[in-house]
């Protein structure tokens, strides 16, 4: 069972880490970059499926040569077996569509093509949900989106998964589909491990990769010039490797562009609140007593 | 009476209706008709900021004489805007250079230079050559599925906005509705400014039914503003299908026009080549369908948009051009609005045709809530469509074989009092959800909510707390409207979107270390301290009936 996840480095929004310039914008370059919260569930689900069934596991961004970075700690996550970076200047600026003609460009050059593509729902600075499905309809396979949980069955060739359909009821279906197959994993995917012997095998990759990260890590600290033939495990590819016309890549391939970016606008103010200092006993009094007449929890 | 009436419009709407009127006068009886009317404080702000603007405005500013530094870069570039001397505006560079020497604020002049030496230069108007991607490239052999291979259509006609209205058992969910309300307006809007479309024919609002019984939404789909039902029933499409339900709506879409599906070039109620515009729900499915049928379609799209507006764009970006330095002007463009960075921003997406390359239909799916639901009109007439077509056996690949409703999920309203956590919680999330459990905990009657803030974080919450962390959860803008008698914003900033959630409740009382949080402006108490410290002293007082006698056990301590 060969699995591919894909994934993408995002600014890390936590508080604190942050930067916005004089405007209001946000500062890309002086906020770190961390692997996209989301796809840390496609990563999850590409696990259990290499705990349960074993094979290897690809992990494929596309990028600025920074994501090494992203992709060495998404190796940790989901104990990949080998890391791919999609990256050239021409694929800059890839709105979703572009985006995923290059990641389906660069999933068709692996050698061992994959039973399984596994992306994440929305990343965290564009938040658009698409370049999931738009990848698998370049790519053509049947595509299960918002997967909460996941049962593949090597022996009748399908995967059995569980996914969250919106509307003005919620629902749960169960939906099968053959393999090979493209997963987009809900925030709310759950992997199980039901039987003792996965959870034994969990631990046993969990030491082996952290020891493969390490030794990414000793190559990326070692050759700036990042020659991408020196360590086995990790590929690079530019536009002319994946044999793609720059006009359809990109800046230049992508339908849309951002025309603007608005901070959102201050909310007014309307109340004049009385500033209360934690440590005047009188005045948290006050507070108190607003809260008091609903307190009688049990 | 001024132009528009505030009151007939949805705050997204206004903001750029009013940022293109220029008289304060005009500006000054909206804000009477507003403050008669629905009294809404974001779109007085809105009126008055513009107002304010347009006075400063009038003070006439010198561009060869003023303190750059005192202008903020949006002044900057509303100044630059109307100054054609290139001269002038390289002494203005010179000078940001030698003042503040913001980046932001020297592109806004650089581009003016540049789009102005454009325009008098070779730039403009320099007919572009087409040249074949092989003869461009020869050094690649051009693979390419279908999919990345296309090219302009000569000639090609684009028309109407196509409104997916996606359906639940049988009936159209609210966002459908919604998006059909908005589609009226956005169209009835477009014909009145253009006169309809290149020959003055009015362009329609084109409603989509997919699904197993749908045909009989269709009157219901007229009366909430389509002037056209095309639908298509197939009992093995009960439930939503990736597959066919993208092969069916790009059939439709193109059909009776140069790049129809075999046995559809020739219909009686279509004669363009692809939508306009296309619009769907951005609901876990409406996503993926837009996204699949924009990429069949090979055109773009932006997702999750919270406000829609049809107008002109002038654009510089090369990429669209195809001349950099040229600026153009496009018209009739769909400008997409939407929360992005997790929220920190509003993005405008713009969908744009480049040389040689067509991206259109311009692709938009909405964030249900967004748009007011209209009120239905039983007399409104309509065309209705009962497309035809074979679905191939291979699209049904992937099955349902089970679907299950889930409960409706969490109800915030209506309780007492609600307590809602913000990122503040951040140095240490899973006590600080803890902290905030146990206040709720101490009312009788109390909601737990959150603010959007912490659903999009990539906090790591352990044990029970995680399943306190969900969209359901959240309050604002795209979650829920509380109005209790109490709530409680622990460690919440005060967005805007947030406080569209909460602003209507009795009493608020913020928690928050930071004394310039914006939450501050629309608190009753401000407790200015840290959530960990104030969320247990509260608790205890609440439990304890005083705060005394807290005091006193902590003093203990």
């Amino acid at each position: 069972m060969h699995s591919v996840v894909l994934t993408k480095g995002v600014p890390d929004f936590r508080e604190g880490q942050v930067s916005f310039d004089e405007d209001g914008h946000l500062e890309r370059g002086k906020t770190p970059t961390v692997m996209n919260p989301n796809d840390k569930h496609a990563l999850r689900a590409a696990l259990q499926t290499k705990v349960r069934q074993g094979g290897t596991v690809s992990l494929m961004s596309m990028g600025p040569p920074g994501y090494m970075e992203v992709l060495q700690e998404g190796m940790r996550e989901v104990y990949a077996d080998d890391l791919y970076l999609l990256s050239d200047r021409e694929m800059g600026a890839a709105d979703t569509w572009a985006t995923a003609m290059t990641a389906a460009t660069g999933i068709q050059k692996l050698d061992d093509p994959p039973d399984l593509v596994f992306a994440g729902f929305k990343t965290a600075d564009g938040e658009t949900g698409h370049t999931g499905p738009q990848t698998e309809w370049c790519l053509d396979m049947p595509l299960v989106t918002h997967v909460i949980s996941l049962d593949i069955d090597e022996e009748d060739g399908v995967l059995r998964a569980k996914r969250l359909v919106e509307g003005d009821v919620e629902e749960i279906e169960t939906v099968e589909a053959p393999l090979p197959a493209f997963v987009v994993a809900d925030p709310e995917f759950e992997p199980t491990y039901r039987r003792a012997d996965h959870r034994l095998k969990h631990k046993d990759l969990r030491e082996t990769t952290q020891d493969r990260a390490e030794e990414f890590g000793e190559y990326l600290a070692d050759d700036s010039d990042l020659d991408p033939t020196d360590w086995d495990r990790f590929t690079m590819w530019d536009h002319a490797a994946l044999n793609l016309d720059p006009d359809y890549i990109g800046l230049d391939g992508s339908p849309t562009i951002v025309a603007g970016v608005d901070p959102i606008p201050k909310a007014p103010s309307e109340r004049e609140a009385t500033v209360v200092d934690p440590d005047d006993d009188a005045a948290m009094e006050r507070v108190v007593e607003e809260l008091a007449p609903y307190a009688g929890g049990d | 009476m001024p132009e528009i009436d505030p009151t007939d419009h949805e705050i997204a709407d206004l903001g750029p209706k009013i940022k293109d009127i220029d008289d304060a006068d005009e500006l000054r009886e909206m804000l009477e008709l507003e403050e008669d009317g629905e009294n809404r404080p974001p779109v007085k702000t809105l009126i008055e900021s513009r107002i304010e603007k347009l006075e400063e405005a009038d003070a006439e500013i010198d561009p060869e004489s003023v303190d750059l530094s005192e202008l903020t870069v949006a002044d900057i570039a509303n100044l630059v805007r109307d100054i054609d001397d290139t001269d002038v505006l390289r002494e203005m560079l010179e000078r940001e250079e030698a003042g503040d020497d913001r980046k932001t604020a020297k592109g806004q002049i650089e581009d003016r230079i540049e789009s102005i030496e454009g325009s008098d230069g070779e730039g403009e108007g320099a007919e572009l050559e087409y040249v074949p991607p092989e003869e461009k490239h020869p050094d690649l052999d051009h693979p390419t599925a279908d999919k990345q291979w296309v090219e302009r259509l000569e000639d090609a006609e684009y028309r109407d906005m196509w409104v997916y209205c996606e359906t639940q058992h049988g009936e159209l969910i609210d966002v459908s509705r919604e998006m059909l309300g908005k589609a009226r307006q956005l169209m009835d809007d477009y014909n009145d400014r253009y006169g309809g479309d290149e020959d003055g024919e009015p362009e329609d609002v084109v409603a989509v039914l997919i699904g197993d019984s749908v045909g009989d939404l269709a009157e219901q789909v007229i009366e909430y503003g389509a002037d056209r039902v095309v639908s298509f029933e197939d009992d093995r499409l009960d439930r939503f299908r990736h597959k066919p339900y993208t092969e069916i709506f790009c059939s439709m879409a193109r059909a009776g026009g140069q790049v129809a599906d075999e046995g559809h070039e020739d219909v009686d109620w279509k004669d363009y080549d692809e939508p306009r515009y296309t619009v769907f729900p951005a609901t876990n499915n409406g996503r993926d369908l837009s996204a699949l049928v924009q990429g069949e379609l090979d055109s773009g799209l932006a997702s999750d948009c919270s406000g829609l507006y049809i107008e002109e764009a002038m654009i510089s970006n090369p990429a669209k051009t195809g001349n950099p330095g040229d600026s153009k002007e496009f018209e009739r463009i769909l400008h997409m609005k939407r929360p992005d960075f997790s929220g920190f921003e509003y993005s405008t997406i713009l969908c744009i045709d480049k040389p040689f390359r067509d991206f259109h239909p311009q692709g938009a799916s909405v964030i249900p809530g967004s748009f007011e639901i209209p009120e239905a009109d039983p007399e409104r007439e309509g065309e209705v469509v009962e497309y035809e077509m074979d679905l191939s056996d291979d699209w049904f690949g992937v099955d349902v074989t089970e679907f299950d409703t889930l409960d409706s999920g969490i109800d915030l309203t209506g309780h007492d009092v609600v307590v809602a956590m913000g990122r503040g919680i951040g140095d240490s999330p899973t006590e600080g959800i803890e902290l905030g459990l146990d206040l709720v905990d101490a009312f009788d009657d109390a909601a737990f909510g959150l603010s959007r803030g912490v659903i999009t974080s990539s906090y790591n919450f352990e044990g029970h707390v995680e399943s306190y962390i969900g969209e359901d959860r959240q309050i604002g803008e795209s979650g829920q409207v509380v109005e209790p008698d109490v709530y409680v914003a622990a460690g919440i900033s005060g967005a805007i979107q947030h406080k569209v959630g909460m602003d209507e409740s009795d009493t608020i009382v913020a928690i928050n270390s930071d004394p310039e949080a914006d939450i501050r402006g629309f608190s009753d108490y401000f407790i200015e301290g840290d959530l960990f410290e104030v969320l247990p002293r509260l608790t205890e007082a609440v439990e304890a009936g005083e705060l005394a006698t807290a005091v006193a056990e902590a003093s203990d301590d």
